[in-house]
C-alpha cells in the first residue's frame, strides 16, 4: 500500500463535504468532544467532528473488538445453536498514528492460528481516516516507534492553517476522495507547512523512554524481581481501567446470556481485564495470580515483553492512555524508566 | 444489522462454533465426579491424543477446559470425566444418558507417548489429576510391552475420592505396578497414609525413567524436588498445567503463563521447556 501514497489537498469546506458524503452512505464515528475531552462518537453531521491533538479517553478498538458481542445464538429447547458474525460498513474518523499502529497489531492477534473471524468481518468493512495529532505530557510514541503511520489507513488527514492535507493510503481512500471531495495536489508551500509542523511535534515530547524500543524486551524479561511491582502494586486499586483503555489490550472473557423465556440465548464476548483478581482464577478457588503486583506486571509484561516473539513488535504503542486514566497515576513511562535505570545500575 | 444465518453459511467457521454430542452414559464415579461417555455429530473431534482437552459447554451455562480421560481410538466417542465445582460443572452432572452437552477440540498439547517407548515410566496423579492421566495410563496398557516398568503413584485427600478403583485390578494384571495413598489416616483405608511425595523414596527410578506429573498446582513443587533429588533430569520430567480458559485459540489471555498460552503449548510441557516460565509452577 505504501507505494500508492500520494498527498493532495482540501479546503475545510471540502473536508466537510468529504465527512458528510461518508455520513450519507456510512455509519461514520469521529472523535468529539464529551465532557469536554476528546471521545468516539457517532456522527450525524459534519460539524460534530474535532479533530484532537491528544487521543481519545478510550482507543478506537470498540469498532472492531466491541466491549460486547454476539458470538453465537441458541435455543435451549431445540438443543441448536448457531454462529453469529456482526459487521457493518462504518469509516474511522480521527485515529492517530498510535491507534493505526495497535490496529495493525490487533490484526495479527485475532489472525493468528485460528483466525476470529468475527474481528475480521468488523476489519474488512472499516474505512480507517487517519488524522494527525500533538503529544501531551502523557505521549511517549516517538519512544515506541509508533510516531508515525505509513499504512494501515485509507486516507490521513494533517492539518494546516487553512484547509488540510490528505495523505492516501489505499486505493478504496482515493475513491472515497473522488467520489466525495474535489482534491487538489499539494502545493510546496503547504508541504512545507506540513513538514514543519511535524519538525515540531517530533521535538515536543516531554515523556520519553531512556532505552530503544528493540532493548526494552530484555529489560523486562530481567525486571522480575523488582521492587518496582509491588511499590506500584501497593498503590493499584485493580480497577482495570488501564486494559479498557489500551488499544492493545484484547483479553476476553465469554458468557452466556438466556433471555427470559430460559429458552433462547446469546453467547457473548466481553472484555476482560489481566489486572482483575480473578482474571487468572481457576474452579475450586486457586488464583495464579494472587497479587495485584503479580498483576501489574503481567501487565506490564505483556505490553513490552510477553508478545513481542509471537507478534514482532511492542505491545505498548506509546499512546499515554492507561497513565492518563490511572486513579492513583501509575505511569506506564516511569514504571518502564525505573526498570531501564535498574537495568543499567547493575 | 445482524447478518442472517443464511448469511453466515459461506462464511468462514468461528472457532467458537462448537458441535453437538450426546451422552451415552453419565455415572458418578465418586460423590463429586460424573463420567460420560459422549459422542460428537463431527466424527473429527474422536482424533484427540492423551493429555488434550475440550472446551465443554451447555449452551446457557457456558463452558469450561476438560480433559479426555479415555485413551485416543474410540470408534463413536470418548470419556470425560467431570467435577461438579461450579454452574457449568454443576449443569453437566444433570445430564442423562441422551441429553447433549456441546465441543470444542481438542485442543493442546499432548504427551509424547512415541517417544516413551523403550523407557520405564513412572506416572505421578493427585486428586483428580487421575482424570487426564487415565487417558495416558490405558495407552500405554493397550501397548504395554513397548515400554520398561510402568508405575502409578496416585493419592488422593481420602479413600472415598480415589477415581477408577474398579479399574485398578484390570490394570495391575496389564502389568502397571499401582502405588496408593491417602493425605490422612481414615478409617476405610489399610495402605500406605501421606502425601504422594512419602510413596517417591520407594520407586524404582533409574536414568532411562520418564516422568508425568499430574495434580494440584500445589503438588508440582514438591514431588519435583523429590524427583531432582533422583537425579531425574528435567528434560525427562512432563507436566500438565491446568489454567483458567475460555477460548482454548491462543486469544482470551486467561491461560497465560508469562508469555506462554497453555492452549496452544500445554497443557503438556516438558519441565525444561518451563525454565523461563517462573510462573509455571
Amino acid at each position: 500500500m505504501k507505494n500508492i501514497e500520494q498527498i493532495r489537498c482540501l479546503t475545510d469546506a471540502g473536508l466537510k463535504r468529504l465527512v458528510e458524503g461518508l455520513i450519507g452512505d456510512y455509519e461514520v464515528f469521529g472523535t468529539v468532544k464529551k465532557d469536554g475531552f476528546p471521545a468516539w462518537g457517532r456522527l450525524s453531521d459534519a460539524a460534530e467532528l474535532e479533530l484532537f491533538q491528544t487521543p481519545t479517553h478510550l482507543s478506537a478498538k470498540e469498532f472492531f473488538f466491541p466491549q460486547r458481542e454476539t458470538l453465537l445464538r441458541f435455543n435451549r429447547r431445540d438443543s441448536t445453536h448457531e454462529q453469529v458474525v456482526e459487521a457493518r460498513k462504518q469509516v474511522v474518523i480521527g485515529l492517530h498514528s498510535c491507534d493505526i499502529h495497535a490496529i495493525a497489531l490487533m490484526d495479527r492477534v485475532f489472525d493468528y492460528g485460528t483466525p476470529d473471524v468475527n474481528y475480521k468481518a468488523r476489519r474488512d468493512k472499516t474505512i480507517i481516516i487517519g488524522a494527525d495529532c500533538f503529544p501531551d505530557e502523557y505521549c511517549f510514541c516517538s519512544s515506541v516507534g509508533t510516531m508515525d503511520a505509513n499504512e494501515g489507513f485509507d486516507l490521513f488527514i494533517h492539518r494546516l492553517k487553512k484547509g488540510v492535507l490528505v495523505r492516501v493510503g489505499s486505493k478504496r481512500g482515493e475513491a472515497l476522495l473522488e467520489r466525495y471531495a474535489s482534491a487538489l495536489p499539494a502545493t510546496p508551500a503547504e508541504l512545507l507547512e506540513k513538514e514543519k509542523r511535524e519538525k515540531e511535534r517530533a521535538t515536543s515530547f516531554t515523556t520519553t523512554l531512556n532505552a530503544p524500543p528493540s532493548a526494552l524486551p530484555e529489560i523486562y524479561a530481567g525486571s522480575d524481581e523488582s521492587p518496582v511491582w509491588d511499590r506500584i502494586g501497593a498503590i493499584c486499586y485493580g480497577c482495570g481501567s488501564c486494559n479498557n483503555v489500551c488499544p492493545t489490550c484484547y483479553c476476553f472473557d465469554i458468557k452466556d446470556e438466556v433471555k427470559a423465556n430460559l429458552i433462547d440465548g446469546e453467547r457473548v464476548r466481553v472484555w476482560d481485564a489481566c489486572t482483575l483478581e480473578d482474571f487468572a482464577k481457576v474452579a475450586g478457588g486457586h488464583n495464579f495470580r494472587k497479587t495485584r503486583a503479580s498483576r501489574l506486571r503481567h501487565r506490564f509484561n505483556r505490553k513490552f515483553r510477553y508478545l513481542t516473539g509471537r507478534f514482532g513488535g511492542l505491545f505498548c504503542v506509546g499512546c499515554g492512555r492507561c497513565s492518563r486514566t490511572c486513579l492513583v497515576n501509575i505511569n506506564i513511562a516511569s514504571v518502564t524508566n525505573e526498570l531501564i535505570r535498574e537495568r543499567y545500575k547493575k | 444489522m445482524s447478518l442472517s444465518v443464511k448469511d453466515t453459511k459461506n462464511r468462514p467457521r468461528s472457532p467458537y462454533l462448537p458441535v453437538r454430542a450426546v451422552v451415552k452414559r453419565a455415572v458418578m464415579a465418586s460423590a463429586t465426579e460424573m463420567l460420560f461417555t459422549v459422542a460428537p455429530e463431527d466424527a473429527s473431534l474422536l482424533d484427540y491424543r492423551a493429555g488434550q482437552f475440550f472446551m465443554v459447554g451447555l449452551p446457557g451455562y457456558g463452558e469450561a477446559p476438560i480433559s479426555v480421560t479415555s485413551p485416543p481410538g474410540g470408534a463413536r466417542g470418548f470419556e470425560l470425566c467431570v467435577r461438579a465445582a461450579g454452574n457449568l460443572t454443576g449443569a453437566l452432572h444433570r445430564l442423562k444418558k441422551g441429553d447433549e452437552m456441546t465441543l470444542r477440540g481438542p485442543f493442546g498439547t499432548s504427551f509424547p507417548v512415541e517417544d516413551m517407548k523403550g523407557a520405564d515410566l513412572l506416572f505421578i496423579a493427585g486428586g483428580i489429576g487421575i482424570v487426564p492421566m487415565r487417558s495416558l495410563i490405558k495407552t500405554v496398557l493397550g501397548r504395554r510391552r513397548s515400554f520398561g516398568k510402568v508405575t502409578l503413584v496416585y493419592g488422593t485427600k481420602a479413600p472415598d475420592e480415589m477415581l477408577f478403583k474398579g479399574e485398578f485390578d484390570g490394570w495391575r494384571e496389564k502389568g502397571l505396578d499401582m502405588r496408593l495413598t491417602i493425605d490422612s489416616a481414615h478409617p476405610d483405608w489399610s495402605g500406605h497414609v501421606g502425601l504422594v511425595t512419602t510413596l517417591l523414596p520407594g520407586v524404582d527410578v533409574g536414568p532411562k525413567t520418564i516422568v508425568v506429573i499430574i495434580g494440584p498446582p500445589v503438588m508440582y513443587k514438591f514431588v519435583i524436588i523429590g524427583l531432582r533429588r533422583r537425579d531425574i533430569g528435567a528434560e525427562r520430567i512432563f507436566v500438565s498445567l491446568e489454567r483458567r480458559m475460555k477460548c482454548g485459540v491462543g486469544k482470551c489471555g486467561h491461560c497465560q503463563i508469562n508469555s506462554a498460552y497453555v492452549c496452544q503449548v500445554g497443557p503438556v510441557f516438558r519441565l525444561s521447556d518451563l525454565k523461563g516460565l517462573p510462573e509455571a509452577l
